[in-house]
C-alpha cells in the first residue's frame, strides 16, 4: 500500500492533516508569499465577525516563557469585507477553506454562517465559542452546555456543510462542553484555544497588555491540549482536531496518538513560516520509519499504563 | 511588497562597537539584492525558550552577498544574540517591510537618528549615495544620551555627509536634544527638505511634530514587539490618525509623518 496522508473530517477530504490555526494566518494572503498554501490540508481563516472590529488597543501581545500572551480581541473585516475582499483569493487556493466564525450574540453567529452558506468554497466552518477576548460571547458561550447545544443547532439550520465546535479549555469540564456541542450537531471538535493568562512586568508594576488578561499559546500549552484532546477523544466519536503549541513533527504526532485526526499550528507559524512545509516531509519520513501507511494508523494509538 | 524567504546563514564577522553595541555580520545572504533601506529582518534565536523571533533593520548589504545589523544588548534576546560565535548558523527571516522613499535630489535630506535607530538611517544614507545624491545635501542629526551612545562616526564621517552629533550631557558634539539643532538648520534653510527618522519614542514623537509644524514631508521607521514580523498576527499594531490601526511590520515599518500616533 502506498503512503498517504490524507485524512477526513466529517467527509471532506484534506490532503494532509495539517491546518494553520485561526488567528494565526490571517486570510491566507501573506503566508502564499512565502509556500504554496496547497501544502495545507486546509486554511483556518481569522475569525470572521458581523460588524468589523478594530480589536484592543495596542500593546495587545507579550512573550511568555514559551509561549506568548495575546488579547488581539477579534479584529477582524467584517463578513462584508471578507466576502468581496478575502474570499476572491481565497477561491484560488488549492487546499480546503475553513471560516472560524465568531459573535457576541446568537444571532450575529447565525447571521455570519448563513452568510457563509451560500459560498461554496467555503468548506467548513468552525465555530469560535472559546475567545477569551471579548467581553460578551466568545468564551461565555462555549462555557455553558446550553449555550453550546443551542449555537450549534442554530448555526447547522443555516449551514449545510460540516461545522466544528471550537473548544475552551477555561471550563471545568472540556467532555461535558463537547457532549453539549455534540448534541447540538456539531461534526468535530477543534481542541483547544488559549487558556487565559496575565503578565505582568515586576519592574513597572503593570500589566504588559492593555486588555490586562488574554490567551496564552505556544509550546507552553501543549500538555494541557494533549490531555484534553485525549479526553475528548475517549467520550466521543466526532473527530477532533488537535491545536495547542505544536512547533515539531513529533508534536503532531502526539496528538495523533492522543486522538486528534488532524492539527492546527497557530503560534509556531510566527517562529517558522515554512513549519508546516517541513512537517508534511518530516511526517512521511516518520509514517515510513514506523511502517504507518495511513495517518490512520496513529490516532488514538497513545500506549497508556 | 516583495516576498521574503526564510535563509539558514552563518555568523561571518562579529565587532564589539562599544560597550553594549554589536556589529554582526551573516553569509551567505541570497537575497541581498531585494534589500533595502528601512527593510527588516526577522532573527531566530539559538534557545527557544526566548520564543518570539527578534526583528533587526538592515544596516548594509554587500553585493557579495553578505548583510550586517547592529544592535545593543538590551533585553534576553540581544544578550542571547551576543553570546554566538563566528560560524554559528542563524535562521533570517527577510526582507521584511516596507522600505523608505527616497528623497527627490533637489531636497535637503534631514535625517534624524538616535540608538540603534542609527542603522537603518545610515544604510539610507550610503544607499542615496550610491545613487549620485550628493553627499552635502544630507545632513545627518546624530543624538545620544553620552558619547558613547553615537557609533560607527567613521564610517559616517567618510560618507561625507553633514555630521551634527548631540549628546544629552555634551560629553560628544552638541549638548542636549538634536531636536533643537535640527530646528535652527530648518529655519535657517529656504531648499525643499525631508525628514527621516529613527530613534526612541521621545525623539520619533519630536521629529514627528517638527515635521508638521513645518510642514515638511517625511518618514519614520517605529518599533513594536513582533510576534511574526509579515502580517499575520496582528500583534505589532499602532494606532493611525485616521482612527484606524496599522501593523508596524507589513504596512510599516516606515510610515509618514503625521500618518501614527506616537
Ligand atoms: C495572535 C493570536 C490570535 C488568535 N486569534 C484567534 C481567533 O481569531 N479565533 C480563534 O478561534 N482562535 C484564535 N487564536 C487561537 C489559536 O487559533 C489557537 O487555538 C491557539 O493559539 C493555540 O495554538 P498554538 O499554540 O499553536 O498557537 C489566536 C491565537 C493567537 C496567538
Ligand atoms: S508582527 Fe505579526 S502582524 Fe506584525
Amino acid at each position: 500500500m502506498k503512503l498517504d496522508l490524507k485524512v477526513k473530517i466529517a467527509g471532506v477530504e484534506l490532503a494532509n492533516p495539517l491546518m494553520t490555526a485561526s488567528g494565526c494566518c490571517g486570510y491566507g494572503e501573506e503566508l502564499a508569499d512565502i509556500f504554496p498554501l496547497s501544502k495545507l490540508g486546509a486554511l483556518v481563516s481569522k475569525s470572521i465577525t458581523l460588524n468589523p472590529r478594530l480589536g484592543h488597543p495596542p500593546p495587545r501581545t507579550a512573550e511568555t516563557t514559551s509561549g506568548m500572551l495575546n488579547a488581539i480581541g477579534l479584529a477582524n473585516v467584517g463578513i462584508d469585507k471578507f466576502v468581496t475582499d478575502k474570499i476572491p483569493f481565497l477561491k484560488k487556493q488549492k487546499t480546503k477553506i475553513i471560516v472560524n466564525v465568531a459573535g457576541s450574540k446568537l444571532e450575529e453567529y447565525v447571521e455570519v454562517c448563513s452568510r457563509l452558506n451560500d459560498i461554496e468554497c467555503v468548506d467548513m466552518i468552525e465555530l469560535n465559542i472559546s475567545c477569551p477576548n471579548v467581553d460578551e460571547g466568545g468564551m461565555e458561550f462555549g462555557a455553558d452546555p446550553i449555550m453550546t447545544e443551542k449555537s450549534l443547532k442554530a448555526v447547522k439550520k443555516v449551514f449545510n456543510r460540516p461545522v466544528i465546535a471550537k473548544l475552551s479549555p477555561n471550563v471545568t469540564s472540556i467532555v461535558q462542553i463537547a457532549k453539549a456541542a455534540e448534541q447540538g450537531g456539531a461534526d468535530a471538535f477543534s481542541v483547544i484555544n488559549t487558556l487565559l493568562g496575565m503578565v505582568v512586568d515586576a519592574e513597572t508594576w503593570h500589566t504588559k497588555i492593555t486588555n490586562n488578561k488574554g490567551g496564552l499559546s505556544g509550546p507552553a500549552i501543549k500538555p494541557v491540549a494533549l490531555q484534553m484532546v485525549h479526553a475528548v477523544y475517549s467520550n466521543s466519536s466526532l473527530p477532533i482536531i488537535g491545536i495547542g503549541g505544536i512547533r515539531s513533527t513529533s508534536d503532531v504526532i502526539e496528538f495523533l496518538l492522543c486522538g486528534a485526526t488532524a492539527v492546527q499550528i497557530g503560534t509556531g507559524l510566527f517562529i517558522d513560516p515554512m513549519l508546516i512545509v517541513k512537517i508534511e516531509k518530516e511526517l512521511k519520513q516518520y509514517m515510513k520509519r514506523k511502517k504507518c501507511n495511513s495517518i490512520y494508523d496513529l490516532i488514538g494509538k497513545v500506549r497508556k499504563y | 511588497m516583495i516576498k521574503p524567504t526564510c535563509e539558514d546563514t552563518f555568523l561571518l564577522k562579529k565587532r564589539n562597537l562599544k560597550n553594549d553595541y554589536f556589529s554582526f555580520t551573516f553569509k551567505p545572504y541570497v537575497p541581498v539584492k531585494k534589500c533595502k533601506p528601512g527593510h527588516f529582518l526577522q532573527l531566530q534565536l539559538p534557545n527557544s525558550d526566548v520564543y518570539f523571533r527578534r526583528p533587526f533593520s538592515i544596516a548594509s548589504v554587500d553585493s557579495n552577498g553578505s548583510i550586517e545589523i547592529i544592535f545593543k544588548i538590551f533585553g534576553e534576546g540581544t544578550v542571547l544574540l551576543a553570546n554566538l560565535a563566528k560560524g554559528d548558523k542563524v535562521n533570517l527571516l527577510g526582507p521584511l517591510g516596507v522600505p523608505f522613499k527616497f528623497p527627490k535630489k533637489n531636497e535637503q535630506t534631514i535625517i534624524i537618528a538616535g540608538g540603534v535607530g542609527f542603522p537603518p538611517l545610515m544604510y539610507l544614507a550610503v544607499e542615496m549615495i550610491a545613487k549620485g545624491h550628493d553627499p552635502k545635501s544630507i545632513h545627518f542629526f546624530y543624538g545620544g544620551r553620552t558619547t558613547d551612545d553615537i557609533i560607527e562616526k567613521t564610517r559616517l564621517n567618510k560618507l561625507g555627509v553633514n555630521f551634527y552629533p548631540v549628546t544629552e550631557d555634551g560629553s560628544f558634539g552638541v549638548k542636549g536634544l538634536v531636536t533643537k539643532p535640527v530646528e535652527e538648520f530648518i529655519k535657517s534653510s529656504n531648499s525643499n527638505m525631508r525628514i527621516f527618522s529613527c530613534g526612541p519614542t521621545g525623539m520619533l514623537k519630536a521629529a514627528d511634530a517638527i515635521g508638521l509644524k513645518y510642514n515638511i514631508p517625511g518618514q519614520l521607521s517605529l518599533e513594536a514587539p513582533m510576534p511574526c514580523g509579515f502580517g499575520i498576527c496582528l500583534g505589532c499594531v499602532k494606532e493611525k490618525t485616521d482612527g484606524t490601526h496599522a501593523r508596524v511590520c507589513c504596512d510599516g515599518p516606515v510610515f509618514e509623518i503625521g500618518e501614527i500616533i506616537i
